[in-house]
């Protein structure tokens, strides 16, 4: 027997050593760029590789007890590619270790590249040891003929090629060897006669194969590797210091396995701390309190107009397209203004720089196509369109008339994004200029008709709606020494359109904006962010409506007279700039951060300002423990339509305001295990409330109050190899109190408490299995008592009697989705199938409550029963 | 998207909703309430309409259409008061409402009673038609609406039915005061008028096709202020809400314009429930021009669950 010595090399976890802590999470490719908050950050453009191995020195005394092991480390490459430090990570004991780390810090490996600099990375080696039998003695032979195996590596499924490979025939590890390069290409020399081929790489089964090789033969072949075990990618992200309170990110692999939200990104917020549970599976935004229209979603830096296809279906951004979700519930920075709640932005990534991927997803509602190409060296191409065909099958649940006639409901969408980058290869050093860019065009169009005719009905119904938007987005990113600037112009096009009989309106909607993010780090201790934030727009509204009844004359209750139509006609112009500052200023553990929002708005001749001040305060405790908190306002323009003239609107409305806090601790009880702790108490002023029509006063006020407090808890386990979910609780009073009232009362989104667990595990045999489970309080409302029948005689209708507003709450909500999918992996592309399941035990949930005409009794509208969805996807 | 698809599914077969529906009769209801005048116009509004009250107080006839059909024919006890806002829906408020009428001698059919309601009084003697002027948003504008709540009540039932009595005054050349809209009639399936006093039989718990003759020549335009105080140009558009004392009718109420524009059709049927027996059914149809004017017809038919051999 003797000793030998296999070594494997995974690159399981990398943490970007540039002055930042190291931290580890899921992304699914290096070459993606992490942009936070519009500043771009540091890109691993190319990681190391290893040049030079050395072999560890077999333990005696393990040898002699035939023991092996293997060693886990955890290995810091300085930038010139020498190991800086080696550090065991999984020991394992009898003498493995030492000698693991005195083999280890000899390796030599190529330079690992930050944004095309070199830099220092961090990585993790297992180093297996093995007890080989002893080999027979050796015998003399004559010299044989050579052969030559060469050809490229792939991932199975996954049309990637595969680096940093090991290729050699059989095990003796005095064989000859190879490493695949960059692009999964490999030479290997050999003898002639029988090869099994062994190759392994990382995150990849061991690979087997035989090949026969005749004399001076050069082979040529294709592998195809299996991803190990479909486990979650685990590759390098970066992580600035975060200055908000809470800042909350997930990627779309998160975005896609989480059950009932049937891979929609913006749904999968409502599963986190301080976002209200919306009724009927839609897909609002309910964030601490604040209405769905006081939280705005961005997609690359440009507000979205609407956020979901049919006012509830899915989002209007392809999951495919997206690289991660930031979500702020509260307390964002003053680059983010114009909402009073919270924000999210979507972040798309590049196209692929290495080949041609793309994924395919048939449903029983739409499909979609995704692809991404490498078009030159410098440029890549990523696009993405859906289209659905709910229309055609919406015919087969309508009820028939058995008279006849037309009923027709045809809803449709489709939406496409499309993003061209050009020059994210291109490497600079330091003190060398580099820029990069990239055009992005997105848009999305929904159209609903209803066309009710003949069959014995007493009237025919004929509507139709359309909303439809288009932006064209660039993006510039400039980076000098220690600035960088992102510049981002989009322009846009809005169009609303609807029919109902005579009435018609048409609202199409030009506009343009830009941003500028300024990032300046002037010390160690000091990096200041600054910018504006354009956007005009102009409004060209149309519409034939009949005479409006209590905004232009008094209507009496009962039958609704015949009117002439009118027509009416806006066209407002609407500018609302800002410029923001914020400086990060790091005393020791302590970083304060105070910023200012200055924006300017002027719409119907009329004028707005907001000095919106903020601050925010980290203290690092500990590596593993810091204290966050923020104070701030912040200030939203009412809505353009709220604005229009009198009798329609009120011009001379202000801004709303909200004055946020919060204060949260975050620990992280493992490297991927973390918790964090956040309490919050936002109120919310000058919001636009209804007057009571009359003939003295304008339609809206900003006579409405609100204020929400509670306590958010996220306990979160970051993606692993198998594993991802979290558990997400809050605790959580919202009120508003509009003019007339005498005190506050409750929302009607309050919900005291919001208990999510999600989570999703990867099985054996390629399978994956997901769970969300949910139990959220019910929604206040205000109930309706009878204690007799009062009815509007000329109206013909009843009323009830209000009983205190929100004085009773709907039942109690819970509900079980799970989810279930299976990876078939085929040489160049990868079949999912997946079966999600929303409300598995069929709980009946209260959504609303319906009362006879008279009010003496309700029912209850249930909310969705067991809901099953089939659906494939196919990748490459 | 499957969540909003499943609720508009559910809502459009039905699966969701009380099964108690307004055109089945089955308990104490006030289906109409009529005025006679329905409107008292002054002759100007130069110096505003407050000029006029005292043009105003002629006397105005109040019918009620009553059914009761489980009642077998108690006495029910009835109480018309006034007061000066629309949101007291049962015009209790101290002192600004007042009782115009009470009796105990109500039935179900027909209750007729004269009041003056432009001289009812309350609180501190001030004239009540002040105080609904003073509360109301509109400062008048429109017509003065002064709400008149009939409260009938027997046993553990009672109703409370707000009509809007209006007194205005002549802003425009043309405004004439309104006048309560009267139904010409109803069609039955062979076409024939269901006249008064002739019930016709209905065999069968099949639907019965009902509607009326054409209203287009009775439905009057009419002028009202805008809040500028300019004409606006209105045409009536009735509505008619079906009722019985068995069964139900779908649509349960017909005419009028929808937010579109788009006229609706007289047109409904009467299905008698899977358990009504062989007997007679009260039918009432009230009609409602928009404008505070309303009348009714009531008739009854034989009803036969099955047709004879």
């Amino acid at each position: 027997m003797r000793a030998s010595v296999r070594r494997l090399c995974f690159l399981v976890g990398m943490g970007l050593v540039v002055g930042m802590p190291l931290r580890a999470h899921a992304q699914d490719t290096v070459r993606r760029e992490w942009v936070d908050a519009g500043v771009h950050v540091p890109v691993l453009t190319k990681p190391p590789a290893l040049e030079h191995f050395v072999a560890a020195e077999y333990p005696k005394d393990a040898e002699a007890a035939g023991k092996s092991g293997q060693v886990t480390l955890t290995v810091t490459i300085a930038p010139d590619g020498t190991v800086s430090e080696a550090k065991v990570a999984e020991p394992a004991g009898d003498g493995f270790d030492d000698a693991a780390v005195a083999a280890v810090r000899q390796f030599a490996f190529t330079p690992a590249e930050i944004d095309g600099v070199k830099a220092a990375v961090q990585i993790q080696y297992v180093y297996h040891f093995e007890l080989k039998p002893k080999p027979p003695p050796e015998v003399i032979k004559p010299v044989a003929p050579k052969a030559t195996l060469q050809g490229v590596l792939y991932g199975r499924g996954r049309r990637v090629t595969v680096p940093a490979a090991t290729v050699r025939c059989g095990d003796d590890p005095d064989a000859p060897e190879a490493r695949s390069d960059a692009k999964g290409h490999f030479t290997l020399p050999t003898t002639p006669g029988n090869c099994a081929v062994r190759v392994v790489a990382n995150g990849f089964d061991i690979f087997r194969a035989v090949e026969t090789l005749t004399p001076n033969e050069t082979l040529e072949v294709k592998y195809y590797l299996t991803p190990r075990l479909g486990a979650y990618e685990t590759v390098v992200k970066g992580d600035r210091d975060v200055k908000e309170v809470v800042k909350r990110t997930f990627s779309r692999e998160e975005a896609e396995k989480i059950p009932g939200t049937f891979g929609d990104p913006i749904r999968v917020i409502q599963n986190l701390p301080g976002v209200a549970r919306a009724p009927f599976g839609l897909g609002q935004l309910i964030v601490r309190g604040a209405a769905p229209n006081e939280t705005l979603t961005f997609l690359d830096g440009v507000e979205i107009p609407i956020l979901f296809h049919l006012g509830g279906g899915p989002s209007v951004v392809n999951a495919q397209f997206l690289d991660k979700v930031d979500f702020f519930p509260g307390g964002f920075g003053a680059r983010y203004g114009r909402a009073i709640g919270g924000v999210v932005d979507v972040t798309t990534h590049k196209g692929a720089v290495d080949a041609f991927h793309g994924e395919a997803k048939i449903d029983v509602l739409d499909s979609s196509l995704f692809a991404e190409v490498p078009i030159s060296k410098d440029v890549s191409l990523a696009a993405a369109g859906r289209r659905s065909y709910v229309d055609a099958l919406l015919p087969f649940v309508l009820p028939k008339n058995p008279e006849g006639g037309t009923l027709l409901i045809l809803p449709a969408y489709w939406d496409y994004q499309a993003r061209i980058d050009i020059g994210h290869t291109r490497k600079t050093g330091a003190g060398i200029k580099s820029s990069t860019f990239y055009v992005m065009a997105f848009g999305s169009d929904d159209t609903l008709k209803v066309v009710a005719t003949g069959g014995g009905r007493n009237r025919d119904l004929t509507v139709s709606v359309q909303t439809l938007f288009h932006r064209l987005k660039g993006d510039w990113t400039f980076k000098e020494g220690n600035v960088t600037s992102v510049f981002s112009p989009y322009l846009g096009y809005d169009l609303a359109n609807g029919n109902f009989g005579t009435l018609a309106f048409r609202a199409d909607r030009y506009n343009g904006g830009g941003r500028e993010d300024l990032t300046l780090e002037l010390t160690r201790w000091m990096t200041a962010r600054a910018g504006f934030d354009l956007k005009f727009e102009h409004i060209a509204g149309k519409a034939t409506l009949p005479v409006l009844a209590g905004l232009q004359y008094v209507e009496f209750p009962g039958a609704q007279p015949v009117t002439e139509p009118q027509t009416l006609a806006l066209y407002p112009n609407t500018f609302d700039g800002a410029v923001f500052l914020e400086t990060d200023l790091k005393l020791g553990p302590l970083t304060v951060t105070p910023g200012l929002r200055a924006s300017y708005q002027r719409v119907y001749g009329q004028d707005r300002k907001a000095f919106d001040p903020r601050l925010w305060l980290r203290y690092v405790i500990t590596p593993r423990t810091e204290v966050k908190g923020s104070v701030g306002l912040y200030s939203q323009a009412p809505a353009s339509t709220n604005m229009a003239p009198a009798p329609l609107g009120n011009p001379h409305l202000g801004d709303e305001h909200a004055f946020q806090t919060s204060l949260g601790v975050l620990q992280k009880l493992t490297d991927s295990l973390n918790i964090d702790v956040t309490g919050f108490f936002n109120r919310r002023y000058a919001l636009v409330a209804n007057t009571p029509a009359n003939v003295v006063d304008i339609p809206f006020n900003n006579g409405g109050l609100g204020r929400a407090y509670g306590l958010e808890v996220l306990l979160r386990q970051e993606v692993t190899e198998r594993l991802f979910g979290w558990v997400a609780y809050t605790l959580n009073r919202s009120e508003i109190k509009n003019p007339g009232d005498t005190a506050y009362h409750l929302a009607s989104f309050d919900e005291t408490h919001i208990l999510t667990v999600v989570g999703s595990y990867k099985l054996p045999w390629s399978f994956e299995a997901g769970v969300r489970f949910r139990y959220v309080t019910g929604r206040p409302y205000t109930p309706i008592l009878h204690p007799y029948d009062q009815t509007n005689i000329d109206a013909n209708n009843y009323s009830g009697v209000p009983g205190a507003a929100g004085s009773a709450r709907y039942d109690a909500f819970n509900q079980l989705d799970l989810r279930l999918e299976r990876d078939f992996l085929f040489k160049t592309w990868t079949l999912a199938i997946y079966l999600d399941v929303q409300n598995v035990y069929n709980q009946v949930n209260q959504e609303a409550l319906l009362y006879d005409y008279r009010y003496r009794s309700s029912v209850q509208v249930p909310g969705v029963p067991i809901l099953p969805d089939l659906g494939f996807r196919g990748s490459w | 998207m499957r969540s909003w698809l499943f609720l508009m599914a559910s809502l459009l077969v039905g699966c969701v909703g009380p099964s108690d529906t307004p055109s089945k009769v089955h308990d104490l209801r006030v289906l109409g309430v009529r005025l006679e005048p329905p409107e008292i116009m002054g002759p100007s509004c130069d110096g505003g309409i407050q000029a006029n009250f005292a043009l105003f107080p002629a006397p105005v006839t109040l019918t009620a259409l009553i059914a009761d059909p489980a009642g077998k024919g108690r006495a029910l006890t009835y109480e018309l008061r006034a007061c000066a806002s629309t949101d007291d829906g049962t015009c209790s408020r101290p002192g600004e409402s007042t009782r115009l009428a009470f009796g105990t001698d109500a039935h179900d059919g027909e209750l007729v009673l004269t009041t003056r309601p432009a001289l009812t009084q309350v609180g501190d003697g001030g004239f009540l038609i002040q105080s609904v002027l003073a509360e109301d948003p509109f400062k008048g504008l429109g017509g003065v609406r002064m709400p008149l709540v009939l409260h009938v009540y027997a046993g553990t039932e009672e109703v409370f039915a707000q009509k809007l009595m209006v007194f205005s005054c002549k802003l425009f050349p043309g405004q004439i005061a309104n006048e309560n809209p009267v139904l010409p009639g109803i069609t039955l399936p062979d076409g024939s008028a269901w006249l008064e006093g002739t019930p016709p039989t209905f065999t069968g718990r099949g639907a019965v096709a009902l509607k009326t003759p054409d209203l287009a020549p009775y439905e009057v335009p009419y002028l009202v202020p805008s809040i500028q105080l300019l004409p606006v140009h209105l045409q009536e558009s009735w509505r008619l809400a079906w009722y019985a004392d068995h069964g139900a009718f779908s649509p349960e109420s017909t005419g009028g314009v929808n937010g579109g524009g788009a006229v609706s059709a007289n047109v409904t049927a009467w299905t008698p429930s899977s358990s009504d027996a062989a007997g007679s059914v009260r039918y009432w149809f009230v009609v409602r021009d928009g404008r505070g004017g309303m009348s009714w017809l009531a008739r009854s038919a034989h009803f036969a669950p099955a047709s004879k051999p």
